[in-house]
């Protein structure tokens, strides 16, 4: 495998990412609001609760879950299944069929730029500001070295969830609703918008059993050290389980529906 | 000559869904089941050597773009068979794309925020060209166009002209055996379609490389095809060279007429008194054009007629330009 074939897209991306300043400042602005927003939604379910620990979370432990979530998500989520959609409806998406390469990796590397980005922009200052305001509730030791682990792999199974849905887009030809409904499914199901923690019984098992809590409460568990080291190794399994399968199954879906696509356009 | 594509009785079918009118139809076809299928393209077969252009045309929806998108593997045909350089495009996608090179004349393959070296950087990566051969194809193009002042400008500030100048060097820059170019000069200025065809014959003409142009711009095809292969409804009409497709029609000659006042209303007119001459009249802004088939009826008879009810201004006697070859045979077919 020649890497340099790959890499330089990731620079491209970079490169691009870096032209558009003002969205750069509107990324970090709209976070700000939305973190607000969480803050003072929380503020008040604590408050009627009566109690300072629901569910085993305290309001700073969910706090510093949610916030990290939200970084979490501003760094992963590439709008893979948006831009795959516009370029079916398009038929750009004939162009990019025509590289020398194979598409789910084309795409994949043209949008690692912005990955490499938004890592720094985005999860890396709102990482270091909850370590420095929280006073250490994040620990420092071998957790952060599972984190990075699950967080690759949160990033394949998150891709291949995407890849999965942009190709149903290739029967569908709409984007917009199919779109939505991945999103408001993966980040409730994932624990993105409510700690996981705090579904109902039967609710938190199935969740469990799917692929979406692997993406942000797997590697936010892990971070937050609430864990202990068995538990780790066993979200991490099934993380890797995932990832094995969902690359597995979007490439298979892929191939078999590529052939059957009808380029619209031109 | 070496056959670079080889097209063997190819046809194409889509399946298409039936839709119906209206707010009840369109939630009917929510469940409906009614499809039928279109033949894009039927029983098409060809072969083009290396370091040929080939004109591909027909009027809209005749099934140029399907053909193409066989070619370079992004559709499988229904029937038939293709080999493009030895390969089955459509089982062989990727390693196919390395040979090829496409410009789509309404959308652009390169990175829209970046200027123009960047998107060549990445586009040596990607088909990893080697640095000497880099080198040599932008010396080539440094000879060919104004380079310097489109390579460090970004895409998206270019005019549509720069673009597709950029985005045809892009499509060669790998050097690939064949490119394909759809209607490159689509929404261009007269000097600018000027310049992209010198382009075109220059590369063509310093790396061999096997060129198919699809256009509606017969200038195009005058400037740059020895050979065209004419298709229309999915069926192949035409495949030979320009100069034995005019000789079709070596008959025909176009009778350019002025008159003073209304144009539009003296064509009216032409077009009922000149009825039994079968003759096609057509105005255009200044000009009345009548197309002429001398083996039916002689030029200075229709002229005769013509000026019995008015006075002839200004008039141009022409040979049947590509342009109306073209047109004759969408409409008429090749007997």
């Amino acid at each position: 495998m020649n890497l340099k074939k790959y890499l330089t897209l990731t620079r491209a991306g970079i490169i691009e990412s870096l032209q558009f300043r003002a969205s750069m400042f509107v990324l970090v602005l709209g976070n700000l609001l939305y973190l607000t927003v969480v803050y003072f939604l929380w503020k008040a379910i604590y408050a009627s609760a009566g109690t300072d620990v629901v569910n085993g979370m305290t309001f700073s432990d969910t706090l510093i879950y949610l916030v990290l979530a939200t970084a979490l998500f501003n760094f992963m989520e590439m709008y893979t299944v948006w831009d795959m959609g516009r370029n079916i409806q398009s038929g750009k998406i004939v162009l990019d069929l025509l590289k020398p390469m194979r598409y789910r990796s084309y795409l994949f590397w043209s949008f690692s730029g912005a990955f490499v980005v938004n890592f720094f922009a985005v999860f890396l200052p709102t990482f270091l500001a909850v370590y420095i305001v929280t006073g250490g509730a994040i620990p420092i030791g071998i957790s952060l070295f599972y984190f990075v682990i699950a967080v690759v792999m949160a990033v394949i199974i998150n891709y291949s969830i995407d890849f999965i849905v942009g190709t149903i887009c290739l029967y569908t030809e709409s984007i917009w609703g199919i779109n939505i409904m991945k999103q408001v499914i993966v980040l409730l199901l994932s624990g993105a918008t409510i700690p996981l923690a705090f579904f109902p019984e039967p609710f938190k098992t199935v969740a469990g059993y799917l692929p979406f809590q692997s993406i942000y409460n797997t590697p936010l568990t892990i971070l937050l050290g609430s864990a202990g080291t068995e538990a780790v190794f066993e979200a991490l399994g099934i993380q890797l389980f995932w990832c094995v399968a969902l690359l597995a199954f979007s490439s298979l879906f892929w191939k078999l529906s590529l052939r059957r696509i009808t380029v619209n356009g031109g | 000559m070496k056959d670079i594509i080889e097209i063997k009785h190819v046809s194409k079918e889509f399946k298409v869904l039936n839709r119906r009118e209206g707010l009840k139809g369109s939630l009917k076809d929510l469940f409906s089941r009614d499809y039928k299928v279109v033949r894009a393209v039927d029983d098409i077969s060809m072969s083009i050597g290396q370091g040929e252009i080939v004109g591909y045309l027909g009027p809209n929806g005749a099934g140029k773009s399907t053909t193409i998108k066989m070619m370079t593997g992004v559709l499988e045909p229904t029937e038939g068979e293709i080999l493009v350089n030895g390969n089955v495009p459509y089982k062989n996608r990727t390693r196919n794309a390395q040979e090829i090179g496409v410009v789509f004349g309404q959308r652009s393959q390169l990175w829209w925020a970046l200027p123009l070296v960047e998107s060549f950087r990445i586009l040596k990566d990607i088909y990893q060209i080697s640095d000497a051969d880099y080198e040599e194809m932008l010396s080539l193009y440094r000879s060919l166009v104004d380079f310097e002042e489109l390579l460090h400008k970004p895409v998206r500030q270019m005019s549509l002209g720069q673009r597709t100048l950029s985005d045809i060097l892009a499509a060669f820059l790998h050097n690939p055996k064949i490119v394909f170019l759809d209607e490159p000069t689509i929404g261009l200025d007269v000097s600018m379609k000027a310049k992209i065809r010198t382009l075109i014959q220059a590369l063509n003409r310093e790396k061999k490389t096997t060129v198919i142009l699809t256009t509606h711009d017969m200038g195009d095809v005058d400037a740059l095809c020895q050979r065209i292969i004419i298709i229309d409804k999915g069926k192949m009409l035409y495949d030979n060279d320009i100069e034995h497709l005019k000789g079709f029609f070596g008959a025909y000659r176009t009778l350019q007429l002025r008159f003073d006042g209304d144009i539009a209303g003296h064509a009216q007119q032409l077009k009922e008194e000149l009825a039994p001459y079968q003759v096609a009249v057509t105005a255009e802004e200044e000009w009345i054009s009548v197309l002429v088939n001398e083996e039916k009826v002689k030029v200075m008879e229709v002229l005769e007629a013509i000026q019995r009810n008015r006075v002839i201004r200004d008039m141009k006697l022409n040979e049947i330009s590509t342009e109306e070859v073209i047109k004759k045979i969408y409409e008429e077919g090749v007997e």
